[in-house]
């Protein structure tokens, strides 16, 4: 029960911190939505190809920004934060899902907003089907991503380039994810089934999360 | 040091059969010359897993045991496996140039995924650049490299799910069966490489514990500190 | 007289340089002692040390009965408690909201957050963020933290540097009564004539070591 609590405690003032400093929706989201600018306006492309291009697009900014999302300034604990939740006993398991629960939510929105954004700006014929895809697509993706994140942030944790390094760190190991995400809505396309893809993103989220968890007291001691 | 000399001096002779066979063994009715390649190119690759597969051990038993030559052990390991995941990127570039008349094709997923495997490590790397306490150095690379382990494997398993169910136009001349001569001489040179993997593990070795040698000895932290000249403040 | 903490040639290395040589200690229940040291000495080692937040690489130690080498060191933890040179506070939460969350991962009853913030006299203070509270309004919020969570072993690191008389007097009495529990309590200052006067010992940490002054 203890667990429980400590991990939707922390999970929950991480939630608040970014109400008020709003580092996911106000910042990294709209840098995100340029970026979608970016993309046809570089490549000087024809209307019909940027619809064909529009959710492959959104798959590699939802990667590149999410990461930014998982690695948060406003999540990255002061030292004096991380003795202090020794201290009180917080398991580093408990911390980890904690982490993990509140950057999956954060990533979720932020993805759902920037795919409406790539829509108004794209226009992609979307398959039967594609919504419910993509809710299920994205929150695994989330989950992976953010599980990815929070091990790459805490062993990243006070280094000066912490965003740059653990960035490095994640892009390579998060490519399951982006095919298992992009290819979902790929399979749709030519209807064939996503269930390969969903469980590729499946397997690979318990995969880091028995891996965050088992690694977890290590992490914790590595990022004081 | 004389132990290290020896095993170079046994890499450096198996190395010159090697390439004697690599260079006497009838070349390839479609690849040409270019078929050579493949006798840098193979052992490369198969000791930059080597390599990689040490890096994970070294990190697991750091993780148990804490000591430090298990550290020691996966960060020369992830050196030379870069170093040799990079030669085997580039002469499978040459050859892909060469025979496929692209160095990069998309159509082959072991192509992308070696070249991920390669930023990991390189990534892996960066991190151990970037922190000078040897004991948090040691702790977070090996989570680090606990972590590429179980990830690489599932980077190679997603492109090659994601190749195989794919459509895909390219066609290329899959491996038709090699003379004997010419898996001899490959064969013969990946014991070679391996060798050569031994040694400069035992030469990257011996540099740690020299490094690590030259930090002990250091005065305390502390010491370094001296009193001000308040005197000469007025002066400076 | 129960034996709250043990070094026995505790040496601590940073970033490869040794900092601590050689450090023997022993503290038992009740008791108050004061390091000094000039800056860079390895007071604020030595503490982090003693709150098992720094593993030693070197000699033995016991901090309640359990060893600081130990892998799991979570219950031991939740008995120590440290007020170092940095308020450890979330800063985009208001003080009651930071104390709040304190209490809620120790497991402890949150009914008793507005009488501690009362008693450390900040109750109408307490909606302001962390950020922008002055630093005696969070040292007070640490001092409020330690009497919600009532450790055994108090650590001080230069806590009662910058503060004002009354602010000086709420660590007095947390002393007080951490003594008063059988708890016992560890300061560190640069300040001689400060330990001198609160403490019933006090040594000098000079080139890595300890040496027992008074």
């Amino acid at each position: 029960m203890t667990f429980w609590s400590q991990a939707l405690e922390i999970a929950r003032v991480d939630l608040s911190v970014e109400r008020r400093v709003g580092e996911t929706m106000r910042v990294v989201l709209p840098f995100a939505v340029v970026s979608l600018l970016v993309f046809p306006i570089a490549l000087g492309l024809q209307v019909s190809v940027v619809g064909e291009i529009g959710p492959a697009v959104f798959w590699a900014l939802g990667v590149l920004f999410g990461m930014q999302v998982a690695l948060r300034q406003s999540a990255a604990d002061s030292p004096e934060r991380r003795d202090l939740q020794a201290l009180v006993g917080v398991d580093p398991a408990a911390r980890f899902v904690g982490r993990t629960l509140s950057g999956a939510v954060l990533t979720f929105a932020f993805l759902m907003a920037l795919f409406i954004a790539m829509v108004v700006f794209y226009g992609p014929s979307l398959p039967p089907g594609s919504v419910p895809a993509l809710f299920l697509s994205s929150s695994l993706f989330a989950i992976g991503l953010t599980e990815l994140g929070t091990l790459a942030g805490e062993i990243t944790a006070g280094i000066r380039n912490r965003t740059a390094l653990a960035s490095l760190i994640v892009a390579p190991l998060a490519l399951p994810l982006v095919i298992g995400a992009s290819q979902t809505l790929e399979a749709l396309v030519r209807g064939e089934s996503i269930l390969p893809w969903v469980l590729l993103m499946i397997a690979n989220g318990l995969a880091l999360a028995v891996l965050g968890v088992a690694l977890a007291k290590p992490l914790e001691e590595a990022a004081r | 040091m004389s132990r290290i000399r020896v095993l170079f001096g046994l890499a450096a002779l198996l190395m010159a059969v090697g390439l004697w066979l690599a260079l006497n063994a009838p070349p390839d009715a479609l690849q040409g010359e270019y078929s050579r390649l493949i006798n840098i190119h193979v052992p490369s690759l198969w000791l930059a897993f080597l390599a990689f597969g040490v890096t994970a051990l070294g990190s697991m038993m750091w993780l148990i045991r804490k000591r430090p030559r298990w550290d020691r052990l996966a960060a020369a390991s992830v050196e030379v496996g870069v170093l040799f995941t990079g030669i085997g990127l580039v002469t499978g570039m040459i050859w892909g140039h060469a025979v496929w008349g692209i160095a990069w094709d998309w159509g082959d997923p072991r192509l992308a995924s070696t070249a991920v495997m390669f930023f990991v490590y390189l990534g892996y790397m960066a991190l151990r650049g970037a922190i000078d306490d040897p004991v948090t150095r040691a702790r977070r690379s090996a989570i680090l490299g606990v972590v590429a382990f179980v990830q690489v494997p599932l980077v190679y398993f997603s492109v090659n799910l994601f190749r195989t169910l794919h459509p895909t136009q390219s066609v290329r001349p899959d491996g038709s069966t090699m003379p004997d001569e010419m898996l001899i001489a490959m064969l013969v040179n990946v014991v070679a490489f391996t060798v050569l993997y031994i040694a400069l593990m035992a030469a990257r070795i011996d540099v740690a514990i020299a490094e690590e040698g030259a930090d002990s000895e250091q005065a305390l932290a502390g010491d370094a500190v001296k009193p001000p000249k308040i005197s000469e403040v007025e002066d400076v | 007289m129960d034996l709250v903490a043990s070094l026995d040639g505790v040496g601590v290395s940073l970033g490869g340089r040794p900092v601590l040589r050689g450090i023997t200690l022993t503290l038992t229940s009740g008791e108050v002692i004061g390091i000094s040291g000039a800056n860079g000495s390895g007071k604020t080692t030595l503490i982090r040390t003693l709150a098992t937040l720094q593993r030693p690489s070197d000699g033995n130690g016991a901090i309640l009965g359990v060893d600081i080498r130990a892998s799991d060191l979570v219950n031991v933890r939740k008995q120590i408690g440290l007020i170092g040179h940095t308020p450890a506070l979330v800063p985009e939460l208001s003080l009651r909201e930071n104390l709040t969350h304190v209490a809620r991962l120790a497991g402890l009853d949150e009914a008793r957050v507005g009488p501690v913030l009362d008693v450390v006299g900040l109750d109408e203070a307490s909606d302001r963020r962390a950020d922008v509270a002055s630093f005696g309004m969070k040292r007070r919020i640490e001092v409020a933290h330690l009497l919600l969570r009532k450790p055994q072993l108090l650590l001080l690191d230069e806590a009662a540097s910058g503060l004002d008389s009354s602010a000086t007097d709420l660590i007095d009495a947390l002393i007080a009564t951490t003594t008063d529990r059988g708890g016992a309590t560890i300061m560190v200052s640069h300040d001689r004539s400060y330990l001198d006067a609160k403490c019933q010992r006090t040594m000098v940490l000079a080139t890595g070591q300890l040496e027992v002054v008074n």
